[in-house]
Order: C-alpha cells, then structure tokens, then sequence
C-alpha cells in the first residue's frame, strides 16, 4: 500500500493524527483552564462563601457591588485596584520597555564589558518575585533601610515614606517590578538585535542617515515582531502582579497599594466572600481578554499580510 | 501520513490517558503514611506448634485452634497506623520551639499513635484554614482562635464535637466557667482553650526614669508623657500598622475606655451601630494622640515586629501589644521592659480589656477522632498547661498549674485581668472576618491624615453600611 501511495497530499481525506496528538494537553487544558475559568464565571453570580455546601444565585449583584463603589469620595478598595492595575499596565509597557531596549542596543554595540552588564542586568529575573519583594520592602524602610538613610546622610531633612504614602506606595511597588523587569526584556531585544542585518544598517549609512533615522527606519521595524512578544509580555506580568504587593505592603495603607489579583485574594480567602472575589476575577479576565484579543486580531492581520 | 506514524499516535495518546487516570486515581495530597506493615506469618506457623503441643488432651480445642490459624496464615496480617494530622499556626520562633517540643514528648509516650506536626506562617494558616476545614481528610487537631473566628466554622458545622473530652478529663470544673462558656456552643464544647495573655501598653523602665514619667494611669497623663518624651527627641509610642491590627488595637481600647466595654462587645456583634456619635467620639479621641505627636511616623512602612526595633534601640518608649512581644524583644532589653493598663478616659466605665484565647480544635472530618483527642487530653492536661507557662510565658486555663511558678511579670497580668469587668478577645477576633477588613480599612484611612474629617465621615458611612449588610440580613 505504502509503495502506491501518491507523493502528493490529497486533501480531501481526513487524517485524525494531528488531533490525536492534541488530546492529551486538550484535555489538560479542558480541566485546569478552561473548567475553573467557566466555574469562577459561575461563582461570580453567587453569594457563596467558600464554605456552605450551597450557593444562592444573586445575578450581577456582586459587579453592582464592585462597580457601584466608584468615584466616591474615599476611594473603594475595587477603585484602588483597578487603577492601580492601570497605572502598572501602562508604566510597564513603557517604561521598563524603552529602557530594555535602550540597554539592548547599547550593549550590542561591542562594548568592553557587554556580557557583564548584561548578566548583571538579567540577574534580577532569575530571584523569586517574594525574594524581590523583601529585597525592596528593605530598601524603602524609612529607618533601616537603604534608601532614606542615604538621603538623610545626603542632607535631605524629610525623605518621602515610601511604602507609608498612598500617593507613592503604588509607585514604589512598581519600581522594584520594573526593576526586575529591564532585564528580561533587555535580553529579548538583544537576541532580536542578532537577527537584524548588518548590510542593511551599513546601506542606510552610506545614504547618508544618521543613527537615530538608521533605528527609526531600520533597526526598530525589523524589531517588530520582538515588539509584539515584549509587549503582551509586559501586559500579562502586570495584570497578573500578586506577590510584590503581598510581599511589601499588602495591599496597604488602606488599600492605597491593592491591585485586583489581590483584592480578589482579600474578598475570597479573607472575608469568606468567594462570590464577590470571582467578580473581580472576572473583571481581570475581561481586561486581559482585551488586550489578548487586540493582539491576536494583530498577528492574523500580519499573517494574511504575509 | 504512514501506518507506523499512525500507531505511534494512537499509543501516545493511550499512554496521556493511561497517565491522567493515574494522576486522577492516585493518592490525595494529604500525607497518609503507613507507618506498620507487619507480615507475621512465620511467628505465628511456630505459634501453632506450640500450641498443639500444649494442649494434647484436649483434642477438639487444638483443631479449632489449628483452623483458626491456617485461616490467617496465607493473608498479610498488614495494620495501618494512621499517624494524627495537627496542623499549628505558632511560626514564631518561641511559640514554635514549644510547640514542636510538645509534639515530640507526645510522641515519645504515644508511639502507637504518631503525630504528624506541621506548622505555617501565622497569617498564611489564617486563610488556609478553610481549605483544611473541607479537605478530606481534613487535619485532626488544628490551632485556632476563640471568640467569632471559631464560631464561624462552628455554626458550619465544620468543627467536632469534644464535649466528651471535656467531660472525662474533668476540664468542666478543671477550668475557669469563662473559659468553658467560649469553647461552647449550645451547650456542646468544640475548642480547648490552651493560653491567653493580656494586652497592655508596655514601656522601656530606663527611658521612663530618664525623663522622670510614672507610667500613666489617665489619659491626660499619657498625653503629658507623650509631650516629654517627643520633646526629648523620643519617639512616644512605636507602632507598626502594615498588618493592619495593631492599629485596631487602639480602637478596642480607646472606644472601652470611653463607651465602656459593654458598648463595645455589642459593636462588635453587629447590635450597635457604626453611625452612632459614640463611635465617632472614638476617632475624636484617638485625634488627640495624634495632636500631641504620640506615635512614630510612617508606621505603616513597617509590620508589628519592625517597629519593636525602635523600642528595643532606645529609640521609642512605649508599644501598645500583647504580652507576646517579650517573645521578640531581645533578653537585655526584655529586662528593661514593664507594661502598665491602658490609661483610663472615663473613669465612671467599667474596665475592659483585650485578653485574646488561643486554643486548639478538631475537624470534623478528622480522620484519626480518636488520636486527635488524645492529643488534647495530653495538651489541656496539667503538666502540659504547666510546661508552657514556664517556658512560653503565656497565662494558662487549667486551675491546676501552681501560682507559685508564675513570673512577676505573669503575675501582675494576671492581677491586670482579674481587676477588669470584661474580657474581650480582640477586635478581628471578636468580630466577622469582613467587618473586621473594612474596620481595620477605615482606621488606615483614619491613621492616613486623622484630621480629614469630612474622610472619617465616609469611612463611618462605610462602616455602618457593612455591618448592616453582614448583620441586619441574619
């Protein structure tokens, strides 16, 4: 039979052996994924507190609860979160990104040194996001720490309090994940630089560009597809950020510091109103969905282009 | 796509299922260590030879016996010793060491019934309690708090009944009435209250002496004292807020001290409300500690043991804590250290005080009822009440431990709580887990900026729409 066989591949039979390959993670992914994401969604319409075999169906009562609490005067925990998860989501698709890239380029130059910069700018990825937290919760201690210490050496009579200032806590906590975060993306760009061609940079200079046009037109569009990857990374890490808050300041003061994976923790395993936490779950996933969902609309339309 | 190719699909696929149903069959997380398996079938063929031997007359005897024996002799005579599952919440060093200490004297006389220990974080156990309480098999004996955090899963019927132990050991008269009136409900013991101790303001005696301060007995007094000290360059108070309840601390006792304890309570049950002018009175008051510069700046920056470092530097002079703060203070300076009654405001108000009971409970799923129990037994017992008030410095429940080996220190905790009027256990302790959330919020908000009142209005708002919603609905 195999010695007749066509060297060209008929469509029109159905061959099950990719699918068949599928099935394993499927139904992996059916269980740990998909399940509880549809179970949270259930939850999310009920009262239910963790514990009592029993959960009343109370419609959308738990999203009133957390959307009725905004724009009052003193701020709601729901509003601190979702701001605060803004605030993260939009620093972190800049800042730390411009200066990963920034340093990649840098670094690509042959520096003296280059690999020991970038290892010592990788290092923080490879520490443990609690690690990181106490590191920091440290560093901002207004009595034993690094920071205000140094200041108040310096002359500088009235540090700010760090992690004690509702304006700035959240600012702090960010610091120290974008910290952690140049590294990462620094070493995404780097290994996009090596795929960028030489010839092509040393055709734009003998016509005559200077380097900043030579990045605008050349080197930052052939990065684009690292671009992409950096970007939705950076979106994923800040709407899933957890364990720096919970490690420096838990949520504090008065919530000045919360973001929704941690309010949702809060609601649920603290208060006993799992309800009320798989709503704010459920708004997570929401503003996740749209970011995925812009992305992967991104990469079709590029596809078709190609 | 060829046959080879094919097979191999389907094989793997057979072999991901054959794995996941593995997975799925296999043992739950909860450790169940098979700690004996005695095959005993050569002990017992020599058994069964003497026996024959012994008993030659009578005939019919030996046949029975005989049989019986070949009956076993072919099965594994397997016993599985299920060891008793205690999970604890003492992750602090001292409470820790005792702990484990207890738990390997309980197995060197029981090592028929071993005892699994584990201990977590103190504040991670407070929310993996839950998931303990529903796992099967749940834990046997778990630590825990009395007063409405142990109510809670008490009225989900969560907890196992010890009325028995509590009978037969004798603790019904052993213990103080009060101790038994917590442990049950509806007449039915579920906790076994093991130690408590006594909140209080405690002081560096040195800096005290320094700056000519008798520990105050009145509010205007602590307000001076605040005043000398802050004008000597010492900070007044030392508080570390970033969990929350030490701040709450403050409000139990500055609302007793004015509203009276039985105000209090009754807030805490939800049949007072939050609206009431009393309770902003509270906030009022606590404003004027903020006036004379009482506490240490950004207190929010550090948790409850960052801000002993101040205290125990000579920086700071006066912490508001359980007695549990002699655990992390250093032996030098634990020398220098006293506590004195949180200042009266009201003198006409009855004397309360926060005077938080820790203890031990069983799920009722346990799977070793019989093992937890006599864990218990060994726990409340005398000699165990009697070890820890010697090396753990807690005050304990049974009435048979000796006076005499009580501390000064001890002592005059006790003599603290003998003279109040009532005892409450605290106020994330006294109250719903929510209410006690939004609570210890609205007093960070408070602590913030105190003179935003137009903010303390809100969060009085707040307060009273959550107790109603939590209480009014029951």
């Amino acid at each position: 039979m195999a010695v007749t066989s066509p060297p060209v591949r008929t469509k029109s039979k159905f061959d099950p052996t990719p699918y068949l390959f599928v099935i394993g993670p499927l139904l992996l992914y059916l269980v740990w994924i998909i399940g509880p994401m549809f179970y949270s969604f259930y939850l999310s319409v009920t009262d239910w507190d963790g514990i009592s075999p029993d959960a009343k169906y109370i419609g959308l009562a738990n999203f009133e609860t957390l959307f009725g609490s905004l724009g009052k005067r003193r701020t709601s925990p729901f509003e601190y979160a979702l701001v605060n998860n803004l605030k993260w989501l939009l620093t972190f698709i800049t800042i730390p990104v411009a200066m990963g890239l920034g340093l990649a380029i840098v670094l690509n130059q042959n520096v003296k040194g280059d690999r020991f910069f970038k290892v010592g700018i990788f290092l923080p990825q490879v520490l443990s996001l609690p690690v990181i937290g106490l590191i920091w919760a440290w560093v901002y201690n207004p009595r034993d720490g690094f920071i205000n210490p140094l200041l108040t050496s310096l002359g500088i009579a009235d540090p700010p309090s760090w992690l004690s200032d509702k304006e700035l806590v959240i600012w702090a906590v960010i610091l120290a994940a974008a910290w952690r975060q140049i590294g990462y993306i620094m070493i995404l760009y780097v290994a996009g630089l090596k795929n960028v061609d030489i010839r092509l940079l040393e055709a734009a200079r003998l016509d005559g560009a200077n380097a900043w046009q030579a990045f605008r037109h050349i080197t930052f569009p052939l990065l684009a597809p690292v671009t992409t990857i950096v970007v939705v990374i950076s979106v994923i890490d800040s709407l899933r950020s957890f364990d720096l808050v919970w490690i420096m300041t838990k949520g504090g003061p008065a919530n000045s510091s919360t973001v929704l994976a941690v309010l949702m923790y809060i609601q649920a395993f603290n208060n006993y109103k799992m309800g009320l936490g798989a709503a704010t779950a459920v708004v997570l996933f929401m503003i996740s969905l749209v970011f995925i969902v812009g992305y992967l609309w991104r990469i079709m339309k590029d596809e078709m282009e190609y | 796509m060829s046959n080879f190719s094919k097979k191999f699909a389907v094989l793997f696929v057979i072999a991901t299922l054959a794995l996941i149903a593995a997975q799925c069959g296999g043992p739950t997380p909860t450790p169940i260590t098979i700690v004996e398996t005695v095959e005993v079938e050569v002990e017992k063929e020599v058994k069964v030879v003497e026996t024959v031997e012994v008993v030659v007359e009578k005939e019919v005897t030996v046949i029975e016996t005989v049989e019986v024996e070949v009956a076993t002799e072919g099965e594994k005579v397997v016993e599985v010793v299920r060891p008793i599952i205690y999970n604890s919440y003492n992750s602090d060093p001292e409470p820790r060491a005792f702990d484990e200490k207890m738990v390997a004297l309980f197995n060197e006389r029981n090592p028929d019934t071993p005892l699994d220990h584990s201990v977590v974080q103190h504040e991670d156990f407070k929310q993996a309690i839950r998931a303990y309480l529903v796992a099967d098999p749940a834990p046997d004996v778990m630590t825990w708090f009395a007063g409405n955090r142990g109510r809670f899963f008490i009225d989900r019927g969560l907890i196992m009944d010890i009325s028995d132990v509590w009978e037969e050991e004798g603790w019904n008269e052993d213990y103080p009435k009060g101790f038994r009136a917590m442990s049950e409900v509806d007449g039915k013991a579920y906790f076994l209250p093991s130690n408590w101790y006594w909140w209080a303001v405690f002081y560096r005696k040195s800096i005290f002496e320094e700056h000519g301060i008798t520990p105050p007995e009145t509010w205007d007094e602590m307000l001076t004292a605040c005043d000398t000290l802050d004008g000597a360059g010492i900070i007044p108070i030392t508080i570390g807020t970033k969990y929350r309840w030490t701040a709450a601390a403050w409000f139990d006792y500055i609302n007793m001290r004015l509203n009276g304890p039985e105000f209090h309570l009754n807030l805490m049950l939800g049949n007072e409300t939050y609206d009431d002018p009393r309770l902003k009175a509270v906030f009022m008051k606590w404003q004027e500690l903020f006036d004379h510069k009482c506490f240490i700046d950004d207190a929010a920056a550090y948790s409850w043991q960052e801000a002993i470092d101040p205290l125990a530097q000579g920086d700071a002079a006066m912490y508001l804590m359980g007695q549990f703060i002699m655990d992390s203070v250093p032996d030098d300076v634990a020398e220098d250290m006293d506590f004195f009654r949180f200042p009266i405001i009201d003198p006409d108000m009855p004397i309360g005080e926060d005077a938080p009971t820790d203890g031990y409970f069983m799920s009722v799923n346990a799977n070793n009822a019989d093992g937890g129990k006599s864990f218990l037994r060994f726990m409340g017992g005398v000699e165990s009440q009697t070890m820890m008030v010697e090396e753990l410095g807690r005050l304990p429940v049974h009435t048979g431990v000796d006076e005499a080996l009580f501390t000064p220190m001890q002592q005059k905790g006790l003599e603290l709580i003998r003279g109040t009027d009532l005892v409450v256990q605290f106020f994330d302790r006294d109250t719903t887990p929510e209410m006690a959330d939004v609570g210890m919020n609205g007093m960070m908000d408070f602590w913030a900026d105190p003179y935003d009142e137009e903010m303390l209005d809100e969060i009085i708002l707040d307060l009273e729409a959550t107790r109603a919603e939590i209480f009014d609905s029951e």
